[in-house]
């Protein structure tokens, strides 16, 4: 498995972002709201957090803005869109299996059940 | 939604950053609207919204704006942005050399602070360059106009032309579109609140025509005016503005002039001078111009009252050559036709020479003003040697940024650009700076008022000072930048990152060359100005030890004008200054008082004249003389020394036999071993002279025209004996225009106030100008020379610091770069008085190898001095060695503080840094 070169551990917030992107293009409301229904409304981006983030997350080039696709229409007009790049796949999944490891070793001490 | 929400949100966008805001407007408010209406579903109140919303508003615009800096300073690092224009990164170095200001903010203020003194004085001398010599008058066509002077051809000196002559010349003068002459003279002006002298000026009628000068108001004279003694009146653009505050009313009012009406016809321009310093004669700047109308005993003066100036226009395709010999055959025709036959039979010959206007009016101090401006141009190369030297050393402070800059992608032309620019941030501001400053101190020297220096009232800051500003500062920028800029560019192609980059060998062997000849090149030109500067103080020195022939302490002069008008018989004069002698004689504190037509270094008249038997060796010599016409005790309260023979007395009055005293220079030259006293004499040629005068008396010299000319031959006759006819008549003006001089026995200004309450108890009307002390009219004398000097002296002093400022700073870096090697040898056991040689000898090197290249220079120089030089010779020793000395002295000081240093230094701290 190639090594990602981006950094060891990824900010919470760009995890869940990458995680939101990891299947399908989605506008910044659609990532909010994919977010909040993955954690039963836990973890809520409030929108100035979210673009910033996002466009960091386009400069260290783990995702990319894309043309919203024709069908799209919301509220004011034609939102900006991110994609997820393969570099970006390849953080996200280093991620993941990062806090996977973590969560063995919690099975393991039983702070989890199996 | 609601209102209230959406103008929140509305509000809280502004805290980002503009160009952030733009991209993403619409989103934010759209993500914001949305997590409201979220919120609100979740029972959550709407002031709990808005502060959470606000909160993450303020969070992540700030995080924005850091990423926005964090993201700016890595591009700047390398200089580069992708996509940028050159404009663009030029906007992106300027303000990296404005980031270098506040970073560095000593460095940077004492080059802007040395750049903007040296481009201030720059700017200040340029502008009197400008102004004087490279700016053309300000008249139509200046280059066409000439000034035409008579002269006897035994007679080294041109003079003015009489009025005969100038009525003559015009009549047959072909070469000219148009010629005038003019005269100075003063008006009592009244009418107008106090009574006070004008400087006034006699015009003919088309000299405004032919400079090609429209009027600002009114009208010209007319040339029935100019023959027909019109008391008509011109005034100039300063008078009608200080005494008739800018009225445009003024034209037809009466004003007395020598308590006559004059009526206003019209007014000049502004910045209209006429005439000017310079000239031999007639050449001062009038308030008031009336007409020339030569009266009959003008016009019947042959050979006699050269004091007309003359000025013509040269017709278009006439050269100066043709109008020369024109002039020459017309000198001849006049004394053939004109002149009657008896000077043509006592042998008179006359002379017209011609000069460009421009030549005469500021010829004199062309020379002069150039020497200033090389010499301070060579002020601001020695600055900017200073401001390199400081430059290199900052730059090698900076190697490591270089460094980054380079592995960030700058190339070296992008370097050398970025530090050029750097300079110019530097020098911009300096020469802003600079500029503000010269136009102070411009305006500091032109309200010096006793420099007569011609064309003085437009000496001003127009767009060709301003241009010169930009260009030295431009020029300053690119000295002191380019040498750094190659340099730290050159380091970084070869050796990026490497930490000891400063210190590897070649790179410190090729600086201390740099350093060296830098220095070098400081004092070469240092030691050229020392002695230019020197060579003027000297001859300056030799000037005020000049003997004027008087004694100057504890003596005041003021002089009084009688009008014509009220004072129309030659008796009436008479009367007035006898009172006048008797009253301020009786004056407590006044020991002696005199009256004389011209003090001393300013004697106007020169005349002809006969001796009765005359030496056969002397009769080739010119027979022109300066003559002054003297009342009282003049001799005594100037305390001229009497040589042989007697002092004017009482007894020397209308009846007695008439008397004449002169100098030992006139004793000398025209009664070689002889003692005139006793002899005759008489004014006039051989076959024209008037009645004999015997000499009575032979004085010490006195100075006539300035302490820097040598004494000319000069008598003295009894103004007393002068016919009532003359005195009434007073064809030249001077005889009823006299200068008191009084020497007290108390301090001299504390006889003022009594003064003039004795002439107002005389004539109440009558102003009294000119109070001054002989030590002022003498030091008047010499006021350009010392200025001169003082200027040059103060240049050649700048020079020398900054060339000292320049080879300490070169040895204290070389001291601290050598610290542990100075260690070493201090270990080793060199004695500190090694070291200290060691670093003295270092400096003082190139300091001798300066001298070397500057002094041969500074004979070279000195050489185009001498005209500018009295009493001293331009390779004059003292001068010379003075200034070889001085700058020794203050190299010697300069290195020695780096050397003491470098003597104190502690072995084992020294071998503990590296």
């Amino acid at each position: 498995v190639p090594k990602p070169p981006s950094p060891v551990s990824l900010p919470p917030h760009w995890f869940q972002i990458l995680l939101a992107l990891a299947d399908q293009d989605r506008h910044g409301l659609g990532i909010m709201n994919d977010v909040l229904e993955r954690t039963e409304g836990r973890l809520k981006l409030w929108p100035g957090m979210l673009y910033r983030n996002l466009s960091r997350l386009v400069e260290e080039g783990l995702v990319v803005e894309v043309d919203a696709p024709e069908d799209v229409e919301t509220g004011g007009g034609r939102p900006r869109f991110y994609r997820i790049t393969p570099l970006g796949k390849r953080s996200a999944a280093a991620e993941a299996e990062r806090l996977a490891a973590f969560v063995d070793v919690a099975r393991r001490k039983k702070l989890l059940k199996a | 939604m609601a209102a209230p929400l959406q103008r929140w949100i509305g509000w809280l966008l502004h805290l980002y950053p503009r160009d952030y805001r733009r991209r993403y407007d619409a989103e934010l408010s759209d993500g914001m609207a949305a997590c409201a209406a979220i919120e609100r579903a979740a029972g959550r109140s709407a002031i709990g919204i808005a502060v959470a919303l606000a909160t993450d508003a303020l969070r992540a615009s700030f995080h924005v704006r850091s990423d926005g800096r964090r993201r700016r300073r890595s591009f700047r690092m390398a200089g580069i942005r992708q996509g940028d224009s050159t404009m663009q990164s030029i906007v992106y170095d300027l303000r990296e050399g404005l980031r270098l200001l506040r970073r560095a903010p000593l460095f940077s203020a004492l080059i802007i602070g040395t750049l903007a003194l040296a481009i201030g004085a720059n700017t200040a001398i340029f502008s009197l360059v400008n102004g004087v010599l490279l700016r053309a008058l300000p008249y139509q066509d200046p280059s066409r106009l000439v000034l035409v002077y008579e002269g006897f051809p035994s007679y080294g000196r041109p003079f003015g032309f009489s009025a005969p002559d100038f009525v003559g010349f015009r009549e047959r003068a072909r070469s000219y579109s148009g010629l005038a002459a003019f005269r100075s003279v003063e008006y009592e002006l009244s009418g107008q609140d106090q009574p006070e002298r004008v400087r006034t000026t006699r015009v003919s009628a088309s000299l405004f025509d032919l400079l090609g000068v429209p009027l600002a108001l009114g009208r010209n004279f007319t040339s029935e005016e100019d023959s027909g003694r019109q008391p008509v009146a011109i005034l100039s653009d300063g008078l009608w503005r200080r005494k008739f505050g800018a009225d445009a009313g003024v034209i037809g009012r009466t004003i007395n002039l020598d308590r006559r009406a004059y009526t206003v016809v019209g007014v000049l321009p502004r910045g209209l001078t006429f005439p000017n310093h310079g000239p031999l004669l007639n050449n001062t700047p009038a308030d008031l111009y009336v007409p020339l109308s030569f009266s009959d005993a003008e016009l019947g003066a042959f050979a006699s009252m050269y004091n007309n100036s003359v000025i013509g226009r040269l017709k278009p395709g006439v050269s100066p050559a043709q109008a020369t010999s024109e002039a020459r055959d017309i000198a001849k025709t006049l004394i053939a036709d004109v002149y009657p036959p008896v000077f043509r039979e006592n042998g008179l010959s006359l002379t017209m020479t011609m000069t460009p206007l421009a030549d005469d009016v500021v010829g004199g101090v062309r020379r002069i003003l150039y020497v200033l401006l090389a010499a301070v141009v060579v002020v601001l190369l020695i600055a900017t040697a200073d401001i390199t030297g400081l430059m290199l050393t900052r730059a090698a402070v900076r190697e490591r940024e270089m460094a980054v800059r380079t592995a960030l992608g700058a190339g070296r032309a992008r370097l050398i650009r970025m530090m050029l620019l750097e300079a110019a941030v530097l020098a911009a501001l300096g020469g802003l700076a600079g500029a503000g400053l010269g136009w102070w101190a411009t305006r500091g020297v032109m309200s010096i008022t006793s420099i007569e220096l011609p064309r003085a009232a437009e000496v001003s800051f127009d767009s060709r000072v301003v241009f010169f500003a930009i260009g030295i500062t431009l020029g300053s920028a690119l000295l002191c930048g380019i040498v750094p800029a190659w340099e730290s560019s050159r380091r970084q192609a070869g050796t990026a990152l490497k930490e000891s980059a400063g210190r590897s060998g070649t790179a410190g062997v090729r600086q201390r060359r740099i350093f060296g000849t830098l220095v070098t090149a400081q004092f070469a030109f240092a030691i050229v100005l020392l002695t230019s500067g020197g060579l003027l103080i000297r001859s300056v020195g030799r000037l005020l030890d000049t003997d004027p022939g008087v004694r100057r302490e504890n003596v005041i002069t003021f002089s009084t004008s009688l009008p014509a008008t009220t004072y129309s018989k030659g008796s009436d004069v008479r009367e007035f200054y006898q009172r006048l002698l008797t009253r301020v004689g009786r004056t407590p504190g006044v020991s002696a008082v005199g009256t004389a037509t011209d003090l001393p270094v300013s004697v106007r008249e020169r005349r002809a004249f006969t001796i009765e038997t005359p030496n056969e060796a002397v009769a080739g010599l010119p027979h022109v003389i300066a003559h002054d016409w003297v009342n009282g005790q003049y001799f005594e309260a100037l305390g001229i020394r009497v040589v042989s023979g007697r002092y004017l007395t009482e007894q020397d009055g209308t009846g007695a036999e008439r008397i004449i005293v002169m100098n030992e220079t006139m004793a000398r030259r025209f009664w070689p071993g002889v003692n005139p006293v006793g002899r005759r004499m008489a004014w006039g040629g051989a076959r024209t002279h008037g009645p004999w005068m015997r000499i009575v008396g032979v004085v010490a010299d006195v100075k006539q025209a300035g302490l820097s000319v040598p004494a000319e031959p000069q008598t003295w006759t009894p103004w007393l004996q002068l016919p009532d006819a003359e005195l009434a008549q007073n064809p030249t003006g001077i005889f009823r225009n006299l200068t008191t001089v009084l020497r007290t026995s108390v301090p001299p200004a504390s006889v003022v106030t009594s003064l003039r309450q004795e002439v107002r108890a005389i004539d109440p009307l009558l102003p009294v100008s000119d109070v001054k002390t002989l030590n002022d009219v003498l030091s008047e004398s010499t006021a350009s020379e010392r200025f001169n000097a003082s200027l040059l002296g103060a240049f050649a002093g700048t020079a020398l610091l900054l060339a000292a400022i320049g080879v300490a700073g070169v040895l204290a870096i070389s001291v601290s770069r050598r610290t542990s090697e100075i260690g070493i040898r201090l270990a080793l056991g060199a004695r500190r008085g090694d070291v200290l040689a060691m670093v003295l000898r270092q400096g003082l090197a190139l300091v001798l190898l300066g001298l070397a290249i500057g002094l041969p220079l500074s004979f070279f120089v000195s050489r185009l001095l001498s005209t500018l030089l009295f009493g001293v010779g331009p390779h004059d020793p003292i001068a010379f060695a003075g200034a070889t000395l001085l700058l020794l002295a203050v190299a010697l000081a300069a290195c020695a503080a780096p050397a003491l240093r470098a003597s104190r230094i502690d072995p084992m701290a020294a071998l503990r840094i590296d």
